[in-house]
């Protein structure tokens, strides 16, 4: 079953008598319930504005776009937010975690905006932190904790709800390298044990090489697409290789942890 | 780009952060101005207006408060933006701008603020100065109106007071800047705000000093005013002050331990949010209350001097119109059918209408029953008969009375006071030497005080009849006495009627009420209109520190707002949050005024033996309504702002 689908999805922007630019142009993309899948292309390719059209904050100007079923087009406003914050799960570069909850009242955010009974949120938070080791840091604030800490709270609260899909933007781009891999193995852990299907738009092929398909794009164009044998470390050799037909620029987000 | 357009450029800027603060000072601008306007009047200094003294103290005092006020409001304004801006001072220091640049751009900043608010202020007093002169000139009564007038002095005081008083805080504040490290200063929004901790001690002490500020309150009267408004005061200012320091916090941590109710859809971000700031803004709160309470204990107080005046007024002349004849039916003084006709005439209605007749005694002295001699040898008093007494008595509400036979019962027109008990009276009637036993003392008002006639005493009908058979018609006394209907507009048909009285017979009449209340109702009216400004002026800085608040933290907000909207908060629950934040930072601080507010006005009534809710009420009720308009167009300004921000 696809949980996502999309066809032929163009974004072009500017306004009457200015320059038109597209930024998208003709992309296709199915991802399946349970998948894990990458999008990676150089600065510029159109990654954010695809991420932004599947996260349903931005529209596209042609395409068809169907996730879990639901066109997101046809919803008015309400109904739209509502779907995001079922449907969805967000993991963003820079945490997006409100400084004025605790840890565990941004991961529960969902449930009560849904106005979930609190034993319930209770008995569905408790597993979650645990396998996610943030059990101990619950009832902190958000500065008091390390990035790695916050990013997996972060997915926490992205998967608390079980969404359809939980999109992940970059989100390795702030951490370390020992974090970004804590993050990557809890994320994949959260794939893999939970059948979250995510899709995660990245520069990174050390976080990318985690996924189980990559989707290149160019110039807002689809590339390439490459998919994982057994082996991780072949799969991050495969990653650069076609980086380096892919060309452009990466240098935005450094490469140190590779 | 020279230095001085980037402090412009810097103020346009942050306009939004600017505007309520620019707009209370050009408030306090204005006020001054126009009440240095009239002050400095040509008209009032050559004392052309004769009216102006009652006014020119209040005004004066009026004068003071807002210098005072406008300092404080200054002072603590400034702080907050640079507090607000530590992070660009942090900017402009790594790019090595000097401290003392650094400085120089501030006070350019506020000199260029401080003239723009002064001009604008003087420009818009100017404007409105004719209309206050005319609202002043109908309130003093005045024949022609006061001519519109920019007296160069009130100009150059104003501008040049305020200028210098903008400038004073300016540099003051300016040198505080810079002490920190570019670090500290570049960080200075990131760091944390501090845990939810309360003392439990001061949260006890709060309790307790506004417990015992509201008994004491409760209890205080006339004589324990002098010993109970100090404490009072300091008991309330210190109570609030916990109250919104340690005592929210308590209530805060409460909510969040009660899971139903905390993790109840967005409540759960209005209280986290409310906990984060609340060290940031409970200041303003205890403020922001304190000035609530003042304003509303200020409009309450004129309202009730006002009222207590009137009920005095009508206790002291119980009859708009009385007057006293010597001489049964003689009409020295005037003509009962001429007075009725004449007032009739000026449409309006007799309510009543009683005369009585007495006998006048002369050089008289009282002995107390074991008590000393009183005697009053320049005075003369009256004696009336029973039903007389018991007329007067109906037509004033108050109780009758049955003298005991042949002896005599005092009425002292007085409230209060010991009376005199049992004894003997001794006094000259109709120029022979009398004695009469004495029951005892009433106190009422039956009669307007005429010459020295505040004793009056009564006999039993029979010995009344049996002591007036000794004195000729002609030397025998009559008192008269008449209510109107619509007596608060009677002055003019009073001053009519004093006319026809002869020069000789003035001192016999009373026809004052009208005049007294009168004078009362300007002065209260004028007060109000005078105290009516200050109150405003108040009310807009208590709000425009609250709005400032609001937008210093706008930023901040909407990345918040942004982030929820993305995971999935609806338009509809945003606003919702907006609205219960902004409302609960609105209307607390209003709740806590008018609690104390009721309790003050509580007091007041015990001061003045009087009740007086309804109108206590009134002016809460205005202060919530414009309270409310105010929140109005706060919240929907901070929403727009917040929805625009959380979609772009």
């Amino acid at each position: 079953m696809s949980v996502l689908r999309a066809q032929g999805l163009g974004k072009i922007y500017g306004n009457k008598g200015s320059v038109v630019y597209k930024a998208l142009e003709d992309i296709d993309l199915q991802v399946e319930a349970g998948e894990f899948v990458g999008v990676m292309g150089p600065s510029g390719s159109g990654k954010t504005t695809l991420l932004n059209l599947l996260s349903t904050i931005d529209r596209p100007t042609s395409g068809h776009l169907e996730i879990n079923g639901v066109n997101p087009g046809k919803l008015t406003d309400k109904k739209l937010a509502l779907f995001r914050r079922r449907e969805l799960g967000f993991v963003f570069q820079d945490f997006n975690l409100l400084d004025t909850l605790s840890i565990k009242e941004n991961i529960i955010l969902p449930l009560v905006l849904e106005g979930m009974a609190p034993r319930k949120i209770e008995e569905k938070l408790r597993p979650i932190a645990e396998f996610l080791q943030i059990a101990a840091i619950l009832n902190k604030r958000t500065y008091e904790v390390s990035g790695g800490q916050k990013q997996r709270a972060a997915i926490a609260r992205a998967i608390i709800h079980q969404p359809s899909l939980v999109l992940a933007d970059e989100l390795t781009g702030n951490l370390d390298s020992k974090a970004a891999k804590d993050v990557m193995d809890a994320l994949k852990e959260m794939n893999e044990k939970w059948g979250a299907t995510v899709l995660m738009v990245t520069h990174d092929p050390f976080s990318a090489s985690y996924c189980q398909r990559i989707v290149f794009i160019k110039d807002g164009k689809f590339f390439s697409e490459i998919r994982r044998g057994s082996n991780r470390q072949a799969f991050f050799q495969q990653i650069l290789d076609a980086l380096s037909v892919l060309g452009g620029n990466f240098d935005d987000v450094p490469f140190a942890r590779a | 780009m020279t230095f001085r357009s980037l402090a412009l450029s810097n103020i346009r800027g942050s306009w939004r952060s600017y505007s309520a603060f620019f707009l209370s000072s050009v408030f306090s601008v204005m006020i001054f101005y126009i009440y240095a306007a009239f002050l400095e009047h040509p008209d009032v200094l050559s004392g052309h207006i004769v009216a102006a003294s009652k006014v020119r103290q209040g005004m004066v005092f009026c004068e003071y408060i807002i210098v005072i006020f406008s300092f404080l409001f200054v002072l603590y304004s400034n702080s907050a933006f640079l507090k607000t801006r530590q992070q660009e001072f942090g900017l402009f220091s790594l790019f090595g701008m000097t401290k003392a640049q650094l400085r120089k751009l501030v006070i350019y900043e506020n000199a260029a603020i401080a003239l723009l608010a002064i001009l604008v202020g003087i420009g818009l007093g100017m404007l409105f100065s004719k209309l206050f002169f005319m609202a002043l000139g109908v309130l003093l009564g005045m024949e022609e109106t006061i001519a519109f007038a920019a007296p160069l002095k009130a100009i150059v005081m104003t501008g040049g007071g305020f200028f210098a008083l903008f400038m004073l805080i300016s540099v003051w504040t300016a040198l505080r800047i810079g002490r920190s490290e570019i670090v500290d200063l570049l960080g200075a929004a990131r760091r944390p705000k501090g845990q939810l901790a309360f003392s439990p001690w001061l949260v006890a002490l709060s309790v307790a000093c506004l417990a015992a500020a509201y008994g004491m309150a409760f209890v205080m009267n006339a004589g324990t005013f002098v010993l109970l408004a100090l404490p009072i005061l300091i008991t309330v200012v210190i109570g609030t002050y916990f109250l919104f320091t340690q005592l929210s916090i308590l209530l805060l941590r409460f909510i969040q331990k009660r899971a139903a109710l905390y993790y109840k859809r967005t409540n759960m971000i209005v209280y986290a949010q409310l906990g984060y700031k609340i060290k940031d803004n409970a200041r303003i709160l205890f403020t922001v209350s304190i000035l609530s309470a003042v304003i509303m204990t200020a409009l309450g107080t004129v309202y009730i001097f006002q009222l207590s005046g009137k009920e005095g007024i009508l206790q002291n002349s119980p009859f708009t119109l009385a007057y006293l004849e010597k001489g049964a039916n003689a009409h020295e003084v005037i003509d009962p059918d001429k007075l009725k006709s004449i007032v009739k005439k000026d449409g309006f209605e007799i309510d009543k209408e009683v005369k009585a007749t007495g006998i006048q005694l002369d050089k008289f002295s009282i002995q107390e029953t074991g008590g000393r001699l009183r005697e009053y040898k320049e005075v003369s008093s009256i004696v009336i008969s029973a039903t007389d007494y018991n007329k007067l008595a109906e037509a004033t509400g108050q109780p009758s009375i049955q003298p005991e036979s042949g002896k005599l019962t005092l009425v002292q027109q007085v409230s209060g006071g010991r009376g005199i008990g049992a004894g003997v009276v001794k006094g000259d009637v109709n120029g022979e030497g009398r004695e009469f036993p004495l029951t005892g003392t009433v106190n009422a008002k039956v009669m307007n005080w005429i010459g020295s006639y505040y004793l009056l005493f009564v006999a039993d009908d029979f010995s009344y009849v049996q002591l007036s058979s000794s004195v000729p018609e002609e030397k025998r006394l009559a008192l008269y006495g008449y209510e109107l209907d619509d007596w608060e507009k009677a002055a003019g048909t009073a001053a009519k009627l004093r006319e026809l009285v002869p020069p000789a017979q003035r001192e016999q009449i009373h026809f004052d009420r009208p005049d007294h209340y009168g004078e009362l109702m300007e002065t209260v009216s004028l007060t109000l209109f005078i105290g009516m400004f200050i109150s405003l002026l108040f009310f807009i800085a208590s709000g425009s520190m609250i709005y400032f608040k609001l937008f210093t933290e706008l930023q901040e907000d909407q990345a918040q707002f942004r982030a929820l909207t993305r995971i999935g908060m609806t338009k509809g629950e945003i606003r919702r949050i907006v609205f219960t934040q902004v409302g609960i930072v609105f209307f607390v601080p209003v709740v806590v005024g008018i609690a104390h507010a009721l309790f003050a006005m509580k007091a007041l009534d015990n001061l003045l033996e009087s009740s007086n809710w309804i109108y206590s009420f009134v002016v809460i009720g205005i202060f919530i309504a414009m309270q409310t308009l105010y929140f109005l167009v706060a919240s929907r300004s901070y929403l727009n702002s917040m929805l625009r921000g959380a979609t772009a």
